[in-house]
């Protein structure tokens, strides 16, 4: 099909005027621009060109900065208008994909959820609560050896330093015993997600084990053998709804986002029939569209 | 997260044994060859008497803190376009180490989260419709709009939005309802991401920086900077973020130099850039003739070292830090080599130019400019990112989510190419996108003002993925048993400056010591060494460099040969499984080196690199997985690596 040929299609006049719908939703508001060779640079475009200019410089523009600001605002407007009328916005992935995404936009904008109740953020705590789950905590003081440097006498050299450690008068400074390591040897305070990046994973899930007030071991870290002296330990737990309620509104109001940019797409697809050839019916067609993304 | 000072009460009982700390086995705070405001801060940080307490004082970085200062989410039109659809909440999800679902569709979760993130989007002011149901009066005096606003209170609001839609599409919406562009109610890409940066903020947890990408691409040349805010929404809010295209925007640096300005002097808040992919620029990242038409003067230097005090050296379109055409002694600088052509591929590589595209010769000819102008332009600290197009920061070998969502795991991504311009001849394939990296700062505590101003003094170091603990010190006074010292930084911060710091005016018969310790990331491979790279400014005004491996592992049985090489530490991958032993190398590497060669009249440089042991390369674990047979020439394995910050030595005045 020839250009000229496709310029008179009503189907293609029809497509571009929707698109332009969409892309050009803005002019529609003002009732102008949309005319065939007129272009309306309006007080309002005009106005809005110097607000972002003022925007970006922290400045308003110069007389001949905001000339050039109308200029290439007319002269995107003149090449925008021509490519839309060759169609040159349909099959274009670019924009396809950015439509798309506007329209996601504009489903999470119109879906904004309402504000949630007592009883639903509640609901949503408990249902969820390992998401809101308050770490342990721990204070407490290590010394390393490294297992390349002890070998066979690994066992052993834990058992003499924990004895040593566990002396009732403990003699000289838990610091200087062990190999060295760039880690901190006492850490105050820290919650379990800490120590696990510190440490390795499995290192919090052995201080959960460990005794507090005496040094005890071996636990095992990705760097090699501990002991450690547990001073204090706060267990985790579910929070109260008070101490964590602005994340759960938060996770709650993103959850709901979600569900509804979901049923919007849902609705939407149910103003289509959609053929997929080769598909043995249209309801499996019909089904693979609503498939939840 | 605060740091860890203990208190003085909790000292008793088995901690009475506490003597001979070691702060007081140190020199007495006075750091000879420290340039004035480290030396002030030194002094703060311990001063010459010490307390009573041992604890007191120590207010020093504990820990690295990691994360991405370059992230691209479905807000950036060419991610978009490629096919991303998670937005910058998605985002902060994962980075915070949630699993979340990629644009592929496949699961994805961080191995551990990351400390910070910095969703730097391609800003272009894309506008929304109008935020209708915020409850607004004019809304709700509006039928329709009350209508509506009462659906979506009792959870219709797909059913709402459907409605509006229809009303859209057969004109019938509401004239009342609508809004003016520019107006309040008129939203935009750019304050949705600040939104979504300060919902995700949790200080003392997780940091979401502000930030946006500007994207200076004249010619296919990359000349982008990432802009970072220390800031908070209400002054980042204010400002709209720089562009490239006139007449709004501009294409050159030192106009987004001057946005920076103006928004710091507008809103008193404070804003620095992060450049990077030197090696797309064909020539133009680190000038030092002309740039733009204009000669450099002191002016562009000022300017220049002002803003940018940090560059990404590593990312996944290429490695940055040296090159082996412009290094041919070192044999670690091909790694990750993205050499072909610009950015888009428009214009093929020639060798000239690769002298104005590498962190390590643009440190060396910043020497030269400061000898000349007064004023070292590329005096940066060094990060890594990664400049993923995903909105995921999954940046480690046995789990990379690939540059862009086309490259997300599938078997496709080991065969295809990720760009080819047949006019040139610059092909790249997808094996070639580099798993890498991350930004390491050693900041004092998780939050926007303590990353951003360990940022601005460059206390920060580039990783290409795992996450090892690198420190780095300089001074006059370090001696080899403070190698063996318990508290390496504790020593480090009272006798010499950190990564990024000055040294100044060699006191006679001195010459520059370095404390450099490493250690392994706690789930990753071990490592084969620690190197320093010296580069300085001769006699003959002609710059040089040198790389010493100053500390290895498996030392008992590896010595430098007769030609003064260290032998290879080796290699335990097994590249048909993608697997690997930490059977060679060592967990953890400290030492105390003296440079051999210093002429105290010589303006110089140094920075360590730390590189790990032999791991398998992305590609391997994807051959494995997905049982794809890997393309001759596709790198198999590779050795990762860590630069820190430069300390750079000038003489006194």
């Amino acid at each position: 099909m020839s250009l000229r040929t496709l310029l008179k299609e009503p189907l293609v006049h029809f497509l571009v005027l929707g698109a332009m719908l969409f892309v050009g939703y803005e002019y529609m508001n003002r009732g102008s621009g949309l005319e065939t060779g007129q272009i309306v640079v309006t007080q309002g475009r005009i106005d809005s060109l110097r607000a972002s200019f003022s925007r970006v410089w922290q400045r308003p523009p110069t007389p001949s900065e905001m000339d050039g600001l109308i200029r290439d605002y007319v002269r995107e407007e003149v090449l925008a208008r021509e490519a839309m009328a060759l169609g040159l916005d349909r099959d274009d992935i670019v924009i396809r994909r950015r439509l798309r995404q506007k329209m996601e936009f504009i489903a999470n904008d119109l879906t904004a959820p309402a504000e949630p109740s007592e009883t639903q953020l509640q609901e949503y705590l408990v249902k969820h609560s390992d998401r809101f789950l308050v770490e342990s905590r721990f204070t407490f003081r290590h010394v390393y050896l490294n297992p390349e440097q002890h070998g066979d006498t690994l066992q052993r050299d834990v058992a003499t330093l924990l004895s040593e450690l566990n002396r009732p008068v403990a003699q000289g400074d838990f610091r200087k015993l062990g190999d060295p390591i760039l880690l901190n040897a006492e850490l105050t305070d820290v919650p379990a997600g800490e120590v696990a990046r510190q440490f390795g994973d499995e290192f919090p899930r052995q201080l959960e084990r460990l005794p507090t007030g005496r040094w005890d071991g071996p636990v095992m870290s990705g760097y090699g053998v501990h002991v450690v002296f547990v001073q204090n330990r706060i267990p985790g737990k579910v929070p109260d709804l008070s101490t964590v309620r602005e994340e759960v509104a938060r996770a709650w109001a993103d959850a709901r986002r979600r569900e509804d940019s979901e049923q919007f797409y849902q609705e939407l697809t149910k103003r289509y029939a959609v053929i997929i050839e080769g598909a043995s019916s249209d309801a499996e067609a019909n089904a693979l569209a609503a498939e939840a993304h | 997260m605060k740091s860890r000072v203990v208190p003085a009460m909790m000292l008793g009982g088995l901690m009475g044994v506490l003597a001979g700390f070691p702060l007081s086995a140190v020199a007495d705070g006075t750091a000879p060859g420290l340039s004035a405001p480290e030396r002030e801060t030194v002094e703060k940080a311990f001063p010459s008497k010490p307390p009573y307490s041992p604890y007191a004082g120590r207010n020093f970085p504990t820990r690295p803190f990691f994360g991405d200062t370059h992230l691209h989410t479905s807000y950036s039109m060419d991610a978009g376009a490629f096919g991303a659809r998670l937005s910058p909440r998605d985002a902060y999800r994962f980075a915070r180490g949630e699993e979340i679902t990629a644009s592929s569709g496949q699961p994805v979760k961080l191995s551990r989260p990351l400390d910070f993130l910095v969703v730097a989007d391609h800003s272009d002011n894309m506008g929304f419709f109008p935020d209708l149901f915020a409850g607004k009066p004019e809304v709700l005096a509006e039928p329709t709009g009350r209508k509506w606003y009462d659906m979506m209170q009792v959870g219709k609001g797909a059913e709402a939005a459907i409605e509006i839609i229809m009303s859209f599409s057969h004109g019938t919406f509401p004239k009342a309802l609508m809004y003016f562009p520019g107006t309040r109610a008129y939203r935009n890409a750019w304050q949705e991401t600040i939104k979504a940066a300060e919902d995700f903020n949790e200080p003392g947890r997780f940091t979401a920086f502000i930030g946006y990408e500007w994207t200076s691409n004249t010619g296919g040349n990359n000349l982008h900077r990432n802009v970072i805010f220390r800031d908070n929404g209400d002054k980042a809010g204010q400002v709209e973020p720089f562009t490239v295209y006139p007449p709004m925007g501009s294409d050159n640096p030192e106009d987004l130099w001057k946005w920076m300005a103006a928004y710091e002097q507008k809103t008193g808040g404070s804003v620095l850039a992060i450049a990077h992919n030197g090696n797309l620029s064909n020539g133009l990242m680190f000038p030092t003739v002309e740039t733009f038409g204009q000669t450099i003067d002191r002016g562009y230097v000022e300017t220049r070292a002002k803003w940018e005090r940090l560059y990404e050296a590593t990312q996944t379109k290429g490695d940055g830090e040296a090159h082996p055409f412009l290094s041919p002694n070192d044999e670690f600088a091909d790694f990750e080599t993205w050499d072909k052509g610009n950015l888009d591929g428009s214009v093929a590589k020639t060798k000239e130019m690769l002298e104005f595209e590498y962190a390590r010769s643009a440190l060396k000819n910043g020497l030269k400019l400061e000898e000349k102008l007064g004023t070292n332009p590329f005096k940066f600290g060094m990060v890594g990112s990664s400049d993923a197009h995903t909105g995921l920061s999954a940046l480690e070998e046995e789990n990379f989510f690939g540059k862009t969502t086309p490259q997300e795991p599938s078997p496709e991504r080991m065969t295809n190419a990720f760009f080819d311009n047949p006019k040139t001849g610059v092909k790249v394939m997808d094996w070639e996108v580099s798993a890498s990296g991350y930004a390491a700062v050693w900041a004092t505590e998780n939050t926007r003002e303590a990353i951003w101003d360990a940022m601005e003094r460059k206390e920060t170091y580039a990783t290409t993925g795992p996450r090892m603990i690198v420190r780095f010190f300089g001074g006059w006074e370090f001696k080899p048993e403070d190698a063996h010292n318990r508290l390496p930084a504790a020593i480090g911060y009272t006798k010499g400056v950190p990564m990024g710091g000055d040294l100044t005016g060699a006191p006679a018969g001195k010459s520059p010591t370095f404390l450099v310790a490493a250690l392994k990331d706690v789930i990753g491979a071990n490592l084969d060494r620690v190197q320093i790279v010296k580069g300085w400014l001769d006699k003959n005004g002609e710059v040089q460099e040198k790389v010493y491996d100053v500390i290895w592992g498996d030392a008992d049985k590896r010595q430098p040969g007769s030609d003064g090489k260290l032998p290879p530490v080796g290699s335990t991958v097994d590249v048909e499984n993608a697997t690997w032993t930490n059977t060679i190398g060592d967990p953890e590497l400290i030492t105390v080196w003296k440079d051999p060669d210093f002429d105290p009249s010589l303006r110089a440089f140094y920075y360590a690199r730390v590189l790990e042991i032999p791991t398998p390369r992305w590609t391997a674990y994807d051959a494995k997985r997905f049982g794809v047979k890997p393309l001759p020439g596709t790198r198999m394995t590779l050795q990762e690596r860590a630069y820190t910050s430069p300390i750079w030595y000038a003489p006194g005045t």
